[in-house]
């Protein structure tokens, strides 16, 4: 699918095989809060007096002011502001500005981005809209300065891989599980450079939750694109969303993959990721009765409404564990309103959980630092040394069902053990 | 600044291992101006890194090198590093550096070459890094002209800033 992508978009209108260099076309640009780089600080200091002279397309760039909402700090409130006066400054239409939440959820949330569609982004994982059929993947901000100004950019033609799923949903989220297992067995750039193609019978039953999660963490994988078909859900998903026409990708029958791996979840144990790389993953049982001193829940990866769900449905009638810090961050308005109206929240609240605004916060060190040989168990994207402030502190990745299990029993444990209803 | 892959660079090696993340090259959440950034990069993996790096050394790493954020090299850069020289790279990370012009090169098989502290020639215009101490050597990847042409002037916003004024005069 990404020479189809690639070949369509590119501005010869030659047909381009992997590993060709291509200039090409673009359908969308999401820059998020770091906007004012690209758009001013940037292009001022390569000769650009006055900051970038427009943008190509004001209808095609979409800024939201995610990561640091409300304002974490002086710095970044001036930060923020200096986005608002850019996007002002060239007219850009698509601004989501005083809404806490991820860029990433809330372009899927606001039908910013459709199947078959090119985009780029201000961020690694601009690559989340593969779950809804869409080529996207991060840039730095020098090649965001570029597309800005043209709405073109150079790409070389990454191979494909195709990852194929089988087996049957559980009535509680795997996508997590299926990533971490994926990298701990293939190693974490198994997809290095490459456009992973999910497949396989499982696909058809993930949500739309589930497959942002593995498109999202196709990134940790190495991956330059991470797209899923387009089928029933995507459609039902967009529908009102947005309204414009749009074109879906498919693999040809006679596509040429790089690699194929397959997967039965239905035979796939409860994994964790341990400190400092994403792909130093094991079996949960292999950790079980390390002392957690803070969960947490959220992220581009796991801050969606399924993940908040299990979360509440696990500790409906349970307490999260004295002295554990049980912190759980929506990725958008969105996703929160619904977790208040469906009373998640409440549930989550009386168990002893901390819900804290939409946002990266907890992703980063910015909400809920670690202190010197903490541990934290997280389903979040990232576990690397000091991703949460101390380098002396542990973070062990999981999906939200492994997170909720380790905030009750206070330990790392067998998410079977604490939820025998599951 | 332009950098001129025709130029041949010799220096001391500092070797990492395998998916080096930018959270330690870069490490912004925490230290957030270019001047703390300098005292703490990659003090994640080697402690002493930021104190002893001198101009001219050559950092030698395996595989998935910059793996996680949009971040690119140039605290690498601002320490003195004159070559990045690694197994793979991560896209984004290969990609950062190319649009700001750092010299970033794919080795396969660097790490058998080269142990840390030993001096390393990267010859790019003979597509090749050598230990002049062994004389073992590995092939470089050679860029694509396109490439070539953004490391010739200086990064892609120099690039934007001449197609730009080219397309403005016509
Ligand atoms: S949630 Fe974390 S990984 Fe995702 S965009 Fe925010 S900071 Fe990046």
């Amino acid at each position: 699918m990404a020479e189809k992508l690639l070949s369509q978009h590119n501005l010869t209108g030659e047909t381009v095989k992997a590993g060709d260099f291509v200039e090409a076309r673009i359908d969308g640009l999401m820059c998020h809060y770091h906007a004012w780089d690209p758009m001013y600080d940037m292009p001022a200091e390569f000769g650009f007096t006055g900051g970038l002279p427009r943008v190509w397309d004001r209808e095609r760039v979409f800024v939201l002011v995610d990561h640091h909402q409300p304002a974490l700090s002086q710095k970044l409130a001036d930060e923020n502001a200096r986005t608002r006066r850019e996007v002002n400054r060239l007219g850009i239409k698509c601004f989501y500005d005083a809404e806490p939440g991820i860029a990433h959820q809330m372009v899927a949330d606001y039908g910013l981005v459709r199947p078959g569609e090119l985009v780029v982004g201000l961020d690694s994982h601009t690559i989340s809209y593969g779950a809804l059929n869409v080529g996207s993947t991060g840039f730095s901000r020098a090649d965001i300065l570029y597309a800005l100004l043209f709405g073109e950019l150079w790409f070389q033609v990454p191979p494909s891989i195709k990852v194929i799923l089988n087996g049957y949903q559980p009535n509680y989220p795997i996508a997590k599980d299926i990533i971490l297992y994926l990298a701990g067995k293939y190693g974490e750039d198994f997809a290095g450079s490459m456009s992973i193609e999910y497949s396989g019978s499982l696909v058809s039953q993930l949500s739309i939750d589930s497959r942002m999660c593995l498109s999202a963490h196709g990134v940790e994988v190495g991956a330059k694109y991470a797209i899923f078909p387009c089928d029933g859900k995507t459609r039902d998903f967009l529908k009102g969303r947005t309204d414009k026409p749009y074109e879906p990708l498919t693999p040809d029958a006679n596509a040429v993959y790089e690699k194929e791996i397959t997967l039965d979840v239905d035979n796939m144990p409860f994994v964790v990721a341990k400190p400092n790389q994403f792909g130093n993953v094991c079996p949960v049982n292999d950790v079980v009765g390390i002392k957690v001193d803070q969960a947490q829940i959220g992220s581009c990866a796991n801050g969606r409404y399924e993940d908040i769900e299990i979360a509440a449905r696990a500790l409906k009638g349970r307490r999260v564990a004295k002295g554990v810090r049980f912190i759980i961050s929506p990725a958008s308005q969105q996703v929160y309103l619904r977790s208040v109206k469906d009373g998640l929240v409440e549930t989550l609240l009386e168990a002893g959980a901390q819900v804290v605004t939409p946002g990266c916060g907890i992703c980063q060190p910015k909400v809920g630092f670690l202190s010197d040989g903490e541990v934290c168990i997280s389903a979040t994207t990232r576990n690397y040394k000091g991703r949460k402030g101390s380098l002396n502190a542990d973070i062990y990745l999981g999906g939200p069902l492994t997170v909720t299990a380790a905030a009750v029993a206070g330990k790392i444990v067998n998410p079977k053990e604490v939820f025998n209803e599951l | 600044m332009s950098f001129d892959l025709n130029r041949l660079i010799r220096g001391r090696v500092w070797k990492f291992g395998d998916s080096i993340d930018t959270d330690s090259i870069n490490p912004y959440y925490l230290y957030p101006t270019m001047e703390e950034l300098k005292k703490h990069t990659m003090e994640a993996y080697r402690p002493e890194f930021p104190k002893e790096v001198k101009p001219g050394d050559i950092l030698v790493a395996g595989r998935n090198f910059g793996c996680g954020s949009s971040r690119p090299g140039l605290v690498l850069r601002e320490v003195g590093i004159a070559a990045i020289v690694v197994e793979t790279a991560s896209r984004l990370f290969l990609r950062n550096n190319i649009a700001r012009a750092i010299p970033i090169f794919m080795a396969p098989g660097i790490t058998g070459i080269v142990n840390d502290g030993d001096v390393l020639e990267v010859d790019y215009p003979k597509v090749v890094a050598r230990n002049p101490a062994t004389g073992a050597s590995v092939a470089l990847r050679k860029f694509p002209s396109l490439i070539e042409r953004i490391f010739k002037a200086g990064g892609l916003p120099h690039v934007a800033r001449e197609r730009y004024i080219a397309e403005a005069g016509r």
